[in-house]
């Protein structure tokens, strides 16, 4: 199978939060690749550091959290963009931000703005990047609209949020992400605050984009079903690290890491017995102001030995491009780079 | 939207009558009696001839009726008299208003000015010298009573410096209208600095509550620069509450320029109010105090209209 270009190229990337006097590590090293026309999940548990990645790539972490490592490498047309270099809202990080890289957010209800119509929140967008008269502008939101499905356009962009459902609000989310057209969607958990129904729709939309388009695409979700659907690839994160990283069918077929295993098993099939019981993972995760040496998921792991506790653990190729960060599987080819 | 004026506007009625009741009932309570002042003293020991009187003044009917003539006259624009002077309350206060909105003015403008300015630019450089600043300008402005911050500027700017006079209000023999404004700046500011510090630190609170919405987050994924940001995003959405804070301190910069007003002897409503109170002229008391409700409730009105004007979510619903 051919596989689409690399758009984005996350390397090593280390990102720090002070909270109190604390300077806390949230992101130990996370290595990825986004393609066109592909979609790469980000699953993990809440907490695991997934939402940051996405943010530390669109540089916007909250005040108190910064890059401390790594590099972000955004490839456009031949130019290579390193993001990581970048002043978070400098011009040329702005240029980047909406223009080549659409954002959608968790919560369509608190990611508009409530005050402003939202045709005027998609078209702030197009004209910051943009120069066009207020008249192209507006055909091209209408465009925009009709093609996501939004119905009477004309009239809608003239509404303001709170007129809209939940889902037409998140239709309206990527108007904002997509008007500029850029190469990379990142979506945060687009669909955590929808109804199933519109979320089956929600995610069409953005597989057809998808498709359609030869857009990338960065889905964070903890939604294994989502991921089996609509990811290529999928990337496991646990405590700040991707623990295993994989084309969707082997991490499917194939789930290696310990941590992997336990998270499938704990999603409810509808044709295990009834009296069968779904599976949980022992203990909670823990904090990251915990200082663990070794792997960060051993406490709760069923196959810990020794080694879990020693040192770095290395990342290891157990067949071509499944990646898994565990020592059951020394044995094979070790990706010191990971 | 025009329903929702009318609605508003209409709701003023009713809360106006019950609030007149209140205060009308409230004063037939307290021990003033109004004929001590009307009749002299030997009058006092011959009761029949009081009596007399009271049936003159209809002192002897029920409150209810009298209730409903005081009510009467008001609507007509007859205020009463004072019973110190017998002079015309609707005139006292014709008299006297001007000079007070005219000092409750420059203060709102100053406290406007500063309170939101410097608010907002506590809260967009959180943290840094700056909020520091604005912060204690905050609590200080808070802590500190308006008459002795009066005091403060008198010794400092009219009796140090000798830049400004101490007080009093020029009413005649001025040529221009900036001729008196020497004479207001002092008492505007004295009025202003709590103004200042309550609306600096709602302003502050609200920006950095909306700095945390999603929504400012959308905004910065457009790539916009963040001065459109903080202004068009935050600044629009953190305004809404803010000027409910300071619409709904408006009768209190007039009800605290009572003691300002003193202090530099400034001649607005404060003196009426002090006056009234201290020699129980109770018909000045009445209307003094109405005076206040009423303005309270035109500042609750101003609230709903801007609120409608700035939030879509209420303009549309009825």
């Amino acid at each position: 199978m051919g596989r689409g270009e690399i758009i984005l190229d996350v390397r090593n990337l280390r990102t720090h939060f002070r909270v109190g006097s604390d300077d806390l590590s949230i992101l130990r090293g996370v290595s990825f690749t986004a393609r066109q026309g592909e979609t790469l999940a980000i699953v993990g548990e809440s907490g695991c550091g997934k939402s940051v990645t996405v943010h530390s790539v669109m540089r916007l972490l909250p005040k108190n959290g910064r890059l401390t490592g790594g590099q972000i490498l955004f490839h456009d047309n031949g130019r290579t963009f390193e993001l990581h270099k970048l002043e978070p809202f400098g011009k040329e990080m702005r240029s980047i931000r909406g223009r080549k890289i659409g954002m959608i957010f968790q919560d369509p209800m608190a990611s508009l703005n409530p005050v402003y119509k939202v045709g005027d929140q998609v078209a702030e967008n197009l004209l910051q990047h943009f120069k066009l008269t207020k008249h192209e502008a507006q055909r091209r939101i209408v465009e925009m609209f009709a093609s996501l499905g939004i119905p009477e356009p004309e009239r809608r962009i003239l509404d303001y949020p709170h007129q809209f459902s939940g889902g037409m609000k998140q239709r309206v989310m990527i108007a904002i992400a997509m008007i500029c057209n850029p190469d990379l969607l990142i979506a945060d958990e687009p669909t955590t605050a929808l109804d199933v129904t519109i979320q089956a729709q929600i995610m069409e939309l953005m597989g057809k984009l998808k498709k359609e388009q030869n857009k990338a695409v960065i889905l964070i979700t903890h939604n294994m079903g989502l991921v089996a659907e609509t990811a290529d690839e999928v990337a496991v994160m646990y405590m700040g690290r991707i623990v295993e990283r994989g084309l969707v069918e082997r991490i499917f077929h194939n789930p290696s890491h310990p941590y992997t295993r336990a998270l499938l098993r704990s999603v409810p099939v509808l044709d295990h017995g009834k009296t069968e019981r779904l599976e949980t993972i022992r203990g909670a995760t823990p904090s990251p102001a915990e200082c663990v040496t070794g792997c960060e998921f051993a406490n709760r792991c069923d196959f810990m030995t020794p080694k879990c506790r020693s040192g770095i653990i290395s990342a290891y190729e157990i067949e071509n491009g499944h990646l898994v960060r565990c020592v059951l599987f020394e044995g094979a080819k070790e990706l010191p780079n990971e | 939207m025009l329903y929702y004026f009318i609605r508003k506007l209409l709701a003023i009625i009713p809360m106006l009558l019950l609030i007149s009741l209140i205060v009308f009932v409230a004063i037939q309570f307290s021990p003033i009696d109004p004929i001590n002042y009307l009749a002299s003293p030997d009058m006092t020991a011959n009761s029949p001839n009081l009596q007399a009187l009271r049936q003159l003044l209809g002192l002897n009917d029920p409150i209810y009726i009298r209730y409903i003539r005081w009510l009467g006259n008001v609507l007509h624009g007859d205020f009463g008299y004072s019973i110190v002077d017998g002079s015309s309350i609707s005139k006292l206060i014709a008299m006297k208003l001007p000079a007070t909105f005219e000092i409750s003015l420059a203060a709102l403008i100053i406290s406007t000015i500063f309170g939101i300015g410097i608010g907002i630019l506590s809260a967009i450089k959180q943290n840094t010298i700056i909020d520091y600043l604005g912060r204690i300008i905050g609590v200080i402005g808070i802590s500190i009573p308006q008459f002795f911050f009066g005091i403060i500027l008198i010794q400092f700017f009219s009796i140090k410096l000798g830049w400004l006079p101490v007080g009093g209000r020029i009413e005649l023999g001025y040529r221009t209208w900036w001729d008196h404004v020497p004479n207001m700046i002092l008492p505007s500011l004295a009025l202003g600095v709590s103004m200042t510090a309550a609306l600096l630190r709602y302003a502050r609170n609200s920006m950095l509550d909306v700095m945390t919405k999603d929504y400012i987050k959308t905004a910065r994924s457009k790539g916009i620069p963040e001065w459109k940001v903080y202004i068009k995003h935050a600044f629009r959405n953190a305004l809404g509450p803010t000027l409910v804070i300071l619409a709904f301190r408006l009768p209190i910069l007039i009800g605290g320029s009572v003691m300002i007003e003193a202090v530099f002897s400034w001649p607005g409503i404060g003196a009426i109010i002090l006056q009234g109170v201290s020699s129980s002229d109770y018909p000045v008391i009445m209307m003094t105090t109405m005076m206040i409700a009423t303005a309270m409730l035109i500042a609750s009105f101003l609230v709903d209209l801007i609120m409608a004007l700035l939030d879509p979510r209420i303009r549309f619903d009825r």
